[in-house]
């Protein structure tokens, strides 16, 4: 009898610890931990561009989150993007001339809401609207302020050869796209080191519809994107005379790293380590 | 498979299949029949479930913890570290908890529920049974089968709870992965339905039947010798992996 105890409790164990693990996969480690019950309200925002906030992403004051991504969808008649916003009832003091914007978390990471105060004494309600937002600011945009722009390559027909010399072409290798004002119109055929002249000899192929660029135009290597691949960038230039098969560019820009651009801007490039936002908190109290 | 003696190994493999899913029929019929054997189910799924939670566990414990290990090293090329608490729980959730779990089982118990029916065979147990009108189906079959049913799924959490446990051991504890990025990155990936239910619960439903099914029907056809037993044995670790790994490619295709 007791040996026949034994195993029956063994196994209810058993059963009890299955069914906890799975109560503590399903609750604590995937997205329902996130969905706390809490009573909300619901503030409409309209952004020119969402970027890739998707529903159910955070809404930030200060970094700390205060609800989420209600709905979204496009506004009737208008191309803007309409996103219901569902705050927490405890944040309910949120001034009516409060900025919405639409950030990145980190370079590469996800996108959120993130609300700044405004000044207003009064308070947004339920089903109110927040009139000033910002929208996202894709990283290729403001990339594409400083370098070229990014775009995608076209199929080729004929095409003819020039060569142009860098000091750098970074990791610039055979088949990089070749681009003018951020169109495909080639591909790089090959890229030899010049023991002599201690540059890169790069022989672009143009496709043949693309043979009226001026031979003064300049060929730059520019990078797709913060870590994209690199491809180069013609910009035409005034010449009457257009570039014809074995020419050779001779204004170039070599590749440009992105650290050396970085460190141009940011003077403490020093790391600091410490890259999460741990702007809530003034000293770093619990690090040790 | 002791009706007639073929040479040619496609059409004794073919037979072996077609034996096994009219097996599996037979045991589906006899379930209902093993409700006053309920109490041997009982003590099946003690043996079974129960039993295998040590190696279950500390399995889990080791996958988990390699996981994080591997995947900080790679992700840090990427300055992606904090990815690692997402990945370690999707590839757990979704392929490593399921898979390595039933492969684990078939060679804990699988092979342990073989060589005992086997046994039963060649000492003459389940004649014995049939004589005193005891369906050896319903008493031997079905609560085998009903048992690693009932067991995968509770191990397959068991295992993936404490995988999740071994990648945070290593990410947070000794890697230096801060512990609420580690949490709020997994906890915004990982989807309930998508990736627990379809992924850990349907699946080692489908490898407990699958398990439990290849080790009751091995025991109960293996020859009545010790040779035929050992043989049995080795054929239920084999066709149980062989099943699982196909069977995880099917189910992928068609759950994710």
């Amino acid at each position: 009898m007791s040996q026949r105890k034994s195993y029956a409790v063994g196994t209810g164990l058993f059963i009890v610890l299955g069914f906890a693990a799975l109560g503590y996969l399903a609750t604590q480690t995937s997205s329902v931990a996130n969905r706390h019950h809490g009573a909300t309200y619901t503030v409409d925002a309209k952004f020119e561009n969402i970027g890739q906030l998707k529903e159910r992403a955070p809404v930030k004051i200060a970094g700390v989150r205060v609800g989420e991504v209600a709905s979204i969808a496009l506004a009737k008649g208008a191309p803007v993007a309409d996103v219901k916003l569902a705050i927490d009832k405890r944040y309910a003091d949120i001034p009516v001339d409060s900025v919405a914007t639409v950030f990145t978390s980190g370079l590469l990471g996800d996108q959120y809401v993130g609300i700044e105060y405004g000044h207003a004494r009064q308070y947004i309600a339920d089903g109110g609207k927040l009139g000033l937002t910002r929208s996202s600011q894709p990283l290729e945009e403001m990339l594409g302020k400083f370098f070229g722009a990014g775009g995608g390559a076209d199929a080729i027909g004929g095409s003819y050869d020039v060569t142009a010399r860098f000091s750098n072409v970074g990791t610039l290798s055979a088949g990089s796209p070749v681009k003018m004002a951020g169109v495909a119109i080639g591909r790089v055929l090959s890229v030899q080191a010049e023991p002599g002249k201690l540059d890169a000899l790069v022989t672009l192929a143009i496709d043949n519809r693309y043979n009226q660029i001026p031979d003064d135009s300049s060929a730059a290597v520019f990078t797709s994107g913060l870590i994209g691949s690199q491809y180069v960038a013609i910009q035409p230039g005034g010449s009457p005379d257009m570039l014809k098969n074995g020419d050779e560019m001779i204004l170039t820009q070599s590749a440009m790293q992105l650290e050396d651009l970085i460190g141009k801007f940011l003077v403490n490039g020093s790391g600091s380590g410490d890259k999460k936002d741990s702007g809530s908190s003034a000293t770093p109290a619990g690090k040790h | 498979m002791n009706a007639r003696v073929d040479d040619n190994v496609v059409s004794r493999s073919l037979a072996q299949i077609g034996e096994c899913g009219l097996f599996l029929l037979k045991v589906l019929a006899a379930i209902p029949r093993s409700g006053r054997y309920a109490r041997e189910t009982v003590r099946q799924l003690w043996f079974v479930g129960a039993m295998s939670l040590t190696i279950i566990m500390t399995c889990g414990l080791f996958v988990g913890m390699v996981l994080g290990l591997q995947l900080y090293h790679v992700l840090s090329i990427f300055g992606g570290t904090a990815a690692t608490g997402t990945v370690v729980a999707l590839s757990i959730y979704r392929e490593l908890g399921p898979v390595v779990t039933a492969l684990l089982f078939a060679g804990r118990a699988g092979t342990a529920v073989t060589a005992e029916i086997g046994l039963m065979r060649a000492t003459d147990q389940i004649a014995a049974m049939e004589l005193m009108a005891v369906d050896p189906l319903a008493y031997v079959a079905a609560p085998r089968f009903l048992a690693g049913l009932i067991a995968m799924p509770l191990l397959c959490c068991v295992f993936c709870a404490l995988g999740i446990f071994g990648g945070h051991l290593v990410g947070v504890s000794w890697l230096g992965i801060d512990n609420g990025t580690f949490w709020s990155n997994m906890t915004d990936t990982v989807e309930v339905w998508q990736d627990i239910v379809n992924g850990v619960i349907w699946k080692s439903l489908a490898f407990g039947a699958v398990v439990a099914l290849i080790a009751v029907f091995q025991g109960y056809t293996a020859p009545p010798t010790s040779e035929g037993v050992a043989y049995a044995t080795t054929r239920t670790v084999v066709a149980s992996s062989i099943a699982i790994l196909a069977l995880d490619f099917v189910l992928t295709a068609f759950l994710m």
